[in-house]
This record gives C-alpha cells, sequence and structure tokens, in this order.
C-alpha cells in the first residue's frame, strides 16, 4: 500500500517543482496572471517559446491559451482552497472573527477531533456508509444491467425508469423518503406491516437510521451503477456467452467465471464514483433533517463538517474535518487515477 | 448441443431472435425475468408516485388513505400546488439565473480545455500530470473548500463593492451571491466537463486534424472551424449533465446564500425547509413543493435521457 | 516544385525505458517533379518517414530539406505540402467546396472568389463538379478519394504527400485511380511521395521506388532495377508475385551444392561471389521453364499442384518425387496457361543460369544478379 503512494507521488512530483504549480499554490490571491513574465525583448521570448516547445512537446505554447486558464481557476478553486483550507484547520479560526489568525499555528483542532466522540461517531459512519453504500448499488446495478441486457423488450423504458431518480436532487429525493419512511402513513412501515411486523421508527431509531439511509441513497444511484455495467456488458463481445454455453457452463457459471470478470474496469470506476457521492451524501442528509443536525445516529463527517462551521462557528474544527474528509477521499481517487494512467486512460 | 443452441439465442438481441421468442410460448425463465424488471420498476417508481399522488391530498385523505393510492374526489386538492407554486417560484427564477449561465459557460470551458489538452501534441507525461490533477478535482469533497470559499467570497473578493452601481438601480444586494454561485459552479465544473468533452475530442479522427494543420489552420483555427462546430453531440451531452448538478445542488447555495429568506435564495435552498414548522411536518405541500422544482430536470430527462446516461457513464 | 532531402533521417519513440527504432539513418533525395514510391511492410518505418517529411513527427536526427532549405524545425503549416490520408480525412460537417477551400483560406490571402474559381477549376479536372455542394458522408468511397485529391491539389503545394491514399477502395477502383493518379502527377508535375505496401502500386506508378525494412531503406531505385537488381534477399522477396524462389547453396569449386540438386555456374558467375561460399539462389518463377531437353541447368521434377489464374499457370514442383511434400524443397514456375501439365506429371524444369540471382547467406546482400539486359531480351521474347 505503501509503495502505491509512493509511486503516486513520483508521478504527481513533476509539477511541483515548476511555476506553475506553484503558482497554483499561490493562486489565492486572485490575480495569478502577473506571474507570467513579459519579456521586453521579442528574441528572449520566442527563445523561451522554443525552449519549452522542444521540453514539453511541439504544440506546448500553442496550446497552453486554451488549457491553461481554465486550469488555473480549477487549480485556484480547489487546490488554492483546500490547501488554504488546511491552514485555516492549523488555526484557532471561529466565532465572527473576521479572518483566521495565521501566526499560531498547531494540531490542536486535531487532536480535539480525536478526543470528541461525535468525530469519531461520525467517522465510524462515514465508512460504514461508504462500504456498505458502495457494496449494495454495485450489486443492485450489476443484477440490473444483467437482466436488462438479456435481450429483453422494452429495453429503453426500463432502462429510463431504473436511472430517474438519478436525475432527481437530494433535496427532492430526501423529501420522498421523509414520507416513505414516516411512522404513521409511511410505505415503509404499511409494507412490512403485511407481514406482521413493525412499525418501525426508520429515522428516529438511532441503530436504524443509518442503514435506512443507506437504502435511500442505493434507491437513487443503482441506476448510475446499471448503466455504467450495461456499457461494460456490451463491450464484451458475444461470441464469449456463445463460447461459454458451448463449453457447457450453466448461465450463473457464465456469469460468474467468464463475464463478471471483465467487468473489473467498469466496477472499479463506478465505484469510485459511488464513494464519493456518499462522501457528499450532505445535500440529502441536511434535507432529511431541514437544516444542520442530520438524525441521531446518521452523523458522517460531511455533515458533521458543515455543522461545525456554519451552524457552531468553529470555522478552524470544520476545517479540521474537511481535511480528514479530503484525505479519505485521496485514499479512493489517487491509486484509482494511478491505475486509470497505468491501463493509458486518462 | 441443441440445447445449447437455443440457449444461445435466448441470449442474443437480434430481431430474429425477438421475433421466435414472441412466437414461440414464454418459457418459466422469461416470465420469471418480467416479473423481476417489473418489481425492479415499481421499486424505483413508487417513491416517486405515491409522492405525486400525496401532493394531490387534503390532509384529511393523506392519514386515511394508502400512501401510494390516489385521493378520493372529496381528498382531491389542488391547494398545496398553489401553495408550493407560491413559495417556490422565485426561487425558480433564482436557480435558472445562475444554473443556466453556469452551464453554458462551464460547457463551453470544458470543451476549450478539453481541445488544449487533447487534439494539440505535447509530451503525454506532462499532460498526464494536468489531467490528474483535473480529473482528481472531479472527486473532491466539497467540504474541503467551503471554509476557504466563505473566506474568499466574503473577504477577498468584495464583489459586493465592486459591484455597487447595479445595486444603485434597484437589484437587490443579495445578488451578487448569484454572481458568486455561477463562478463558483463554472470553476468547479470545469473537471468534469473537461473530462466529458475529452473522452469524446479522443474518438475524433487524428488525420482529420492533421490534414486541417496541414492546410495552414492554427491550433485557434482548428477548433474553430474543424472542433467546435463537430462537438454539438457533446455539447448537448454536457449541457444536459451540467444543468441537473447545478440545478440539483444545495451545499453551495447554503454556504453562499445561506438563508432560504433572501429574495435570491435558489429553489433547492427554500424547498429544503419547506413544510416542516412547529405544528409537524405537512407532507403534501413537501411533496407538491419537490414536484415542482424537480420540474425543469425532470423535464430535462424526459426528452434528452438519452444524453442524460451517457454524460453519467462517462 | 521542389527537390526533397532526407539526410540520414532517423527516428526513435520512448516506450517506457525502452528506446524503439522506427526510421533508422535513411538517406533519400528525390528530384523536382519525381514521383517516389515508398514500399515496405506494414511497421517498416514508411509512414513514419512520411510523417516526419509532414512536419506530423520530429525528426530525432539527420536533416530534411526542401528546395535546399532546412526545414526540420518549420512547422507543418509552413512546409508548403499536401497530404492525401488514407482515411481521406474530409471534414464531415463541410460540403465539398467547403473541404477544398479550406487550405486556401487558411494558408493564403487570396479573395473568395478567387479562391472559388479555383475550387472549380480543380473540381472539373477530377470530374467532380457536380459534387461540389454535397457532404463528404452522401459520396461513395471513391468520390471522398476524389475529393481529398482535389483538396491536395487545389492548394498547389510544393510537395504531394499521400499515405496508402488507395487502400479504402475497392480492386477494380483502385485500378482507374491508380492510372489516373499517375496521369495527374504527370500533368501536373509535383514532387510527390507516395506510401503504401501494395507492391503493384509500387512497380506500376513510381518513377522510382524506395523500400524500406526494419526501419532501414534497403534500395531506392527504377521499379525494373528493383524487380531484377534487388539489393538484397528481403528487396527480392518483397517485391513479385508469386514470390521469388530461394534455395541454400553452397558453392563447391564451380558448383553450387543445395539438398536437391546440384546446379554448375560459370566463371563470370563465380566472379562476382568472391569469398563467400554460403549461399542462396533465387530464381523468379516467370524464368523458369518446363523444358523438353537435358542439361545442367536441368531438373527432373514432380508436379505437385497447379494453380491455373487464366493466362498463366502457377505450378509447385518438387525435386524428389518421394519426398514428403509437407518439407520437400519447392519450386515455383510461372508458365503459359496453355501448357497442360497436371499434378503428379513428371517434368523437365530449366533453371537458366542468366536468370539466377545469388545471395549471401549471411548478409543477405546480392552478390549476382541477372543482367538487365538478358532480362529485357526475355520480356521481348
Amino acid at each position: 500500500m505503501l509503495d502505491f503512494y509512493r509511486r503516486l507521488y513520483r508521478a504527481i512530483r513533476p509539477s511541483s517543482g515548476d511555476d506553475e504549480a506553484a503558482r497554483t499554490d499561490g493562486g489565492v490571491v486572485s490575480d495569478g496572471s502577473a506571474a507570467d513574465p513579459v519579456e521586453p525583448d521579442r528574441d528572449a521570448t520566442a527563445r523561451l517559446k522554443s525552449a519549452l516547445d522542444r521540453r514539453f512537446g511541439s504544440d506546448f505554447m500553442e496550446s497552453s491559451i486554451f488549457w491553461l486558464p481554465p486550469f488555473l481557476l480549477m487549480g485556484l478553486f480547489v487546490y488554492g482552497a483546500v490547501i488554504w483550507n488546511l491552514l485555516i484547520s492549523l488555526t484557532d479560526y471561529q466565532r465572527f472573527e473576521n479572518a483566521p489568525d495565521y501566526s499560531n499555528l498547531d494540531f490542536e483542532m486535531y487532536t480535539r477531533a480525536l478526543a470528541d466522540s461525535g468525530f469519531i461517531d461520525a467517522a465510524v459512519n462515514t465508512l460504514i456508509l461508504l462500504i456498505l453504500f458502495t457494496a449494495g448499488t454495485l450489486a443492485v446495478g450489476l443484477l440490473l444491467a444483467i437482466l436488462i441486457d438479456r435481450g429483453i423488450r422494452f429495453e429503453n423504458s426500463f432502462r429510463t425508469i431504473y436511472l430517474l431518480p438519478m436525475s432527481l436532487s437530494f433535496v427532492v429525493t430526501a423529501q420522498f423518503w421523509l414520507w416513505i419512511y414516516n411512522y404513521n402513513n409511511g410505505i415503509a412501515n404499511s409494507v412490512i406491516g403485511t407481514f406482521g411486523l413493525g412499525p418501525v421508527s426508520w429515522l428516529g431509531n438511532q441503530d436504524i437510521v443509518l442503514y435506512a439511509v443507506i437504502f435511500a441513497l442505493m434507491w437513487q444511484f443503482s441506476g448510475y451503477a446499471m448503466v455504467v455495467y450495461l456499457a461494460g456488458l456490451r463491450a464484451i463481445p458475444r461470441e464469449h456467452y456463445e463460447a461459454a454455453k458451448v463449453d457447457g457452463a450453466s448461465t450463473l457459471k457464465m456469469y460468474w467465471r467468464v463475464i463478471i470478470p471483465q467487468l473489473k474496469g467498469a466496477t472499479i470506476s463506478a465505484a469510485v464514483v459511488l464513494m464519493v457521492f456518499g462522501m457528499k451524501a450532505f445535500d440529502f442528509l441536511y434535507s432529511l433533517a431541514g437544516g444542520y443536525r442530520p438524525p441521531n445516529g446518521a452523523d458522517i463527517l460531511a455533515t458533521k463538517m458543515v455543522r461545525e462551521a456554519y451552524a457552531n462557528l468553529n470555522w478552524a474544527y470544520g476545517s479540521a474535518i474537511a481535511i480528514v474528509l479530503f484525505a479519505m477521499a485521496l485514499g479512493v481517487i489517487g491509486p484509482y487515477l494511478v491505475y486509470e494512467y497505468r491501463r493509458d486512460n486518462l | 448441443m441443441s440445447d445449447g443452441e437455443i440457449r444461445t439465442d435466448g441470449g442474443t438481441t437480434s430481431t430474429t431472435a425477438r421475433l421466435r421468442r414472441n412466437l414461440d410460448q414464454l418459457t418459466v425463465e422469461d416470465v420469471g425475468l418480467y416479473v423481476v424488471l417489473a418489481f425492479a420498476a415499481a421499486f424505483y417508481l413508487v417513491p416517486i408516485e405515491s409522492g405525486l399522488v400525496t401532493s394531490f391530498k387534503t390532509g384529511i385523505a393523506i392519514v386515511e388513505t394508502a400512501p401510494f393510492a390516489p385521493p378520493g374526489p372529496s381528498g382531491l386538492t389542488l391547494e398545496k400546488w398553489q401553495t408550493a407554486i407560491d413559495a417556490l417560484l422565485r426561487g425558480m427564477g433564482n436557480s435558472l439565473l445562475y444554473a443556466v449561465p453556469a452551464t453554458v459557460i462551464s460547457a463551453f470551458v470544458g470543451s476549450i480545455t478539453a481541445y488544449g489538452l487533447t487534439i494539440p501534441t505535447w509530451k503525454k507525461s506532462y499532460k498526464a500530470v494536468v489531467l490528474m490533477l483535473i480529473i482528481a478535482g472531479i472527486f473532491i469533497p466539497y467540504q474541503a473548500v467551503l471554509v476557504p470559499l466563505t473566506q474568499f467570497w466574503s473577504q477577498w473578493a468584495q464583489l459586493d463593492q465592486v459591484l455597487s452601481f447595479v445595486w444603485a438601480l434597484g437589484i437587490d444586494n443579495d445578488y451578487v451571491g448569484i454572481i458568486e454561485l455561477v463562478i463558483t459552479h463554472v470553476a468547479y465544473g470545469i473537471p468534469i466537463c473537461t473530462l466529458l468533452f475529452r473522452t469524446y475530442y479522443k474518438t475524433m479522427s487524428e488525420e482529420m486534424i492533421e490534414s486541417a494543420r496541414l492546410d495552414g489552420a492554427t491550433l485557434r483555427r482548428v477548433y474553430r472551424r474543424i472542433v467546435l462546430p463537430l462537438s454539438g453531440p457533446m455539447f448537448a451531452v454536457v449541457l444536459i449533465y451540467q444543468f441537473t448538478q447545478i440545478w440539483n445542488d444545495l451545499l453551495f447555495t447554503l454556504v453562499i446564500v445561506s438563508t432560504e429568506s433572501s429574495p435570491a435564495a435558489p429553489v433547492v435552498l427554500i424547498l429544503a425547509g419547506l413544510g416542516s414548522s412547529l405544528e409537524g411536518q405537512d407532507f403534501a405541500l413537501r411533496m407538491a413543493g419537490a414536484f415542482f422544482a424537480a420540474l425543469p430536470t425532470l423535464a430535462v430527462y424526459i426528452f434528452f435521457g438519452e444524453e442524460f446516461a451517457e454524460g453519467v457513464a462517462a | 516544385m521542389a527537390t526533397l532531402e532526407l539526410d540520414s533521417i532517423t527516428k526513435t519513440f520512448q516506450d517506457g525505458d525502452e528506446e524503439i527504432v522506427a526510421v533508422d539513418d535513411v538517406s533519400l533525395s528525390i528530384d523536382d517533379g519525381e514521383f517516389l514510391v515508398v514500399v515496405g511492410p506494414s511497421g517498416c518505418g514508411k509512414s513514419t518517414t512520411l510523417r516526419m517529411v509532414a512536419g506530423l513527427e520530429t525528426i530525432t536526427a539527420g536533416t530534411l530539406s526542401i528546395d535546399n532549405r532546412v526545414v526540420n524545425d518549420v512547422k507543418s503549416q509552413d512546409r508548403d505540402i499536401a497530404m492525401v490520408f488514407q482515411s481521406y480525412a474530409l471534414y464531415p460537417h463541410m460540403s465539398v467546396r467547403q473541404n477544398m477551400s479550406f487550405g486556401l483560406e487558411e494558408s493564403t490571402d487570396l479573395p473568395d472568389d478567387e479562391i472559388n474559381q479555383m475550387v472549380s477549376e480543380t473540381g472539373e479536372m477530377l470530374g467532380i463538379s457536380n459534387l461540389l455542394d454535397r457532404k463528404p458522408s452522401d459520396l461513395s468511397g471513391g468520390q471522398q478519394q476524389r475529393v481529398a485529391l482535389g483538396r491536395a491539389i487545389v492548394r498547389d503545394p510544393e510537395v504531394f504527400l499521400m499515405d496508402e491514399p488507395l487502400s479504402n477502395l475497392d480492386a477494380k477502383l483502385r485500378a482507374e485511380m491508380r492510372t489516373e493518379l499517375q496521369r495527374l502527377q504527370n500533368d501536373l508535375g509535383v514532387t510527390t511521395v507516395y506510401v503504401t505496401h501494395d507492391q503493384t502500386e509500387a512497380m506500376t506508378m513510381g518513377d522510382r521506388i524506395a523500400i524500406l525494412d526494419g526501419g532501414e531503406l534497403q534500395q531506392i531505385a527504377t521499379p525494373l532495377e528493383c524487380y531484377h537488381e534487388p539489393a538484397n534477399r528481403f528487396v527480392a522477396s518483397f517485391l513479385g508475385e508469386p514470390s521469388m524462389n530461394f534455395f541454400d547453396v553452397t558453392l563447391e569449386g564451380d558448383r553450387l551444392v543445395g539438398d536437391a540438386f546440384e546446379y554448375p555456374i560459370d566463371e563470370g558467375v563465380r566472379a562476382d561471389l568472391g569469398d563467400a561460399t554460403d549461399l542462396v539462389l533465387g530464381i523468379r518463377p516467370e524464368a523458369v521453364e518446363l523444358v523438353d531437353e537435358d542439361g545442367d541447368h536441368e531438373f527432373e521434377t514432380t508436379v505437385d499442384v497447379v494453380e491455373p489464374m487464366g493466362d498463366e499457370n502457377t505450378v509447385y514442383l518438387h525435386f524428389d518425387p518421394d519426398a514428403d511434400p509437407e518439407t520437400a524443397a519447392t519450386l515455383v514456375a510461372t508458365i503459359d496457361g496453355f501448357n497442360r501439365v497436371s499434378e503428379g506429371d513428371t517434368v523437365t524444369a530449366r533453371i537458366p543460369e542468366d536468370a539466377i540471382h545469388l545471395f549471401d547467406r549471411n548478409t543477405g546482400e546480392a552478390l549476382h544478379n541477372r543482367s538487365m539486359e538478358n532480362a529485357a531480351d526475355q520480356i521481348n521474347l
């Protein structure tokens, strides 16, 4: 694992030396473009230009007008902000102070987090949510994709229906699930009621609420997993199915041993996207609760971070939680990007 | 052997196989397949359907009828929709005000960025670094940038003061939030838009681009005259995907506009607080509001489902 | 119009830690108005060479000059060249007229009506005037090919570069376009470099052909020279269908001793060989004759397979009637279509001494070739 990160570091490192990244880092100052020195001497600029072209490739200078400004804007908002956020997390910034005091940096907020049982709970909940939500959604998506790929009629209609929730806002779907999980009149209780169970307080019971939320998120995103898997299935030549059949494999065996192993790429990219969606589940929980505090037992890092910063005005503490969340995300994305780079898929 | 052949047909999508299946009696397996698919469809539709019927119910009907059953004639009311529309209409306008420009700009910028990173030739290893940084930007949890973002807009970039001449025209200065939202969404939309366009540009004929360069066209002219006119299909995908994402996003509106009472409050912000009061939750109102707020994205999805699916899969 | 000079051109690609040499020290000099065909098997570096001339690939080492001007660092749009691609690379969203005007619009300051005029004239020359307002997707493959040509011609460049431009056409159209391209090039007199893997195109179209293998130039000469006086065994085997017969032989005194036969050679041939004793004897199938007489260069053979081609027959002969047909040395001969032989017949095959080629078995280099005069005599017969 460590080796992996070392390789990732090596892959990213070349940028840290040149002035481009330096500009991004310093990019918090909104005027980033001034860093490009304008040579009065025409000859020197031409020389510089051809030197850069030789180093980076023949179209480097001419193409930079296209990608460099957007890249800098994005770099400023993404990486500049993350670094700034890291700085803020080392201060004691809180309440109605206008700006953080950067003169006294320490890790106090991180030690505070480790001592905060609310933080530990949220971190654990985040992990549970990530793992269960990702695994469950992938499984449902794969099943749906396989069923739809069996050459059924009305394929398009089924696909459209399964993907429909994905087009809705978390704010909207939260309203639906609030109603479904309603104690007195909700569908969830009437369904289990027909089996003589319940009623259950889905959102009130601390031990259940997280799983209820995961179920709702699976409802919203399994259509996405299905679309990704369907694209993967369609890329497998028909002959593979036929060869497996001729070899005498049962349908189940065929999928398990021949088809599913070929969906590795689809699984990895879908899993990464789903985990990131899971980390962003803030919108859903905020709308479910109608405020910063999600139902007891369903607090995750994403909600806790926003609550600490924007409701409790513990800006530095919120930033520290955000850095932990960012590190978690990086742990997922970093290896994924290296994997894609290796496959020449960037 | 013959058993194998029949099964093989069952796995193909060819029209002959379909025809034969229609003519033959349905096998137990097939029936099972359709039952499962129908159940799955119901699973995805029921929350939406029950929301829809509930939005037309009176308070009494909500308690008396099953959640997914339509209201009887006596329990039918349009009052909740009326209330929801009254509450959300201004939010809809505000949402359009930033979602449309942010979508268009980020799609266009994404196209330019992807062009610069795909078509021109420069060293692959350097390109990969830029691309990695951009693609990683798609997956960053926005929580990690929120506090600096708030700082940036409130302390550093004092758009509020720069635009004072606009407020002098009688426009509420809360609308600075709309402009901040446009810039924010464009900046964070660049990565995904770039990635989507890049997958498309990678499939463009290299020989065609080389031919244009040999014809004497500069990179800018190649973009203007060859690549941009051929980007139509991908623009459809990106515009639809981006619009849905921006319209649906709550987090940025929450930290930039912050209060639902603001005249510039977007629809998602108002909806998040709609129908909950001290007396309890008005579900019919919530459902009506949810549907009303979702109308633009639903319309986009129904008319451009293919493009949406393509954007999602990429 | 221009001369084109490649001086020790080399191209290496970096693949991980490995360095791959795609083009190795190739030197070519192309005269003003010449039609040079670059030919070789796939992966021989011929396309890379062409792309370096076009400026689409950087040159690792060596110099490239157009009209004595070194253009290594000149961008492709400033080299005044036009290229026809294998896929035609037409702009799908533009009409034929727009496709053809594009280059003039981008590279010159000509007024619109003049551009229009030039496009119309070129269209007429190529017989595509009636297609000018159509989109490429509405055209057949042959028509697209003409548009791609027209797009290059209308720019009136110093050099034409063509990268397998006919390979996407069906056989009949390809033959037609071959003649037409030659005629056009003749009329326009523009220096042309034409890359192909098809030896028929190479033999019929070029003033000279350059044969590449493994990134190295094997021979550059007129088509007939390459065919009859190949520089080495690769060139000999690459040109000609069916391919030249090769037999490993050892020189013993004035005789060549092979597994299946012994072949006496005279002093003149012997003198060409120098010290080499490990040799390869080559003979073109059409040089093999079936005769009714005996002699030192006549061999009794058994007919294994006959492939009738209409005007001629290709026959596969074995020296030893009892040998396993899978492994035995086979002599392929092309004979007149009316000469009836059938499988199992015993026939006498003559390998004329004035038609043999001898190669060094280790280096592949040609030590002795048939003389061109003799070849010409035979063709006249």
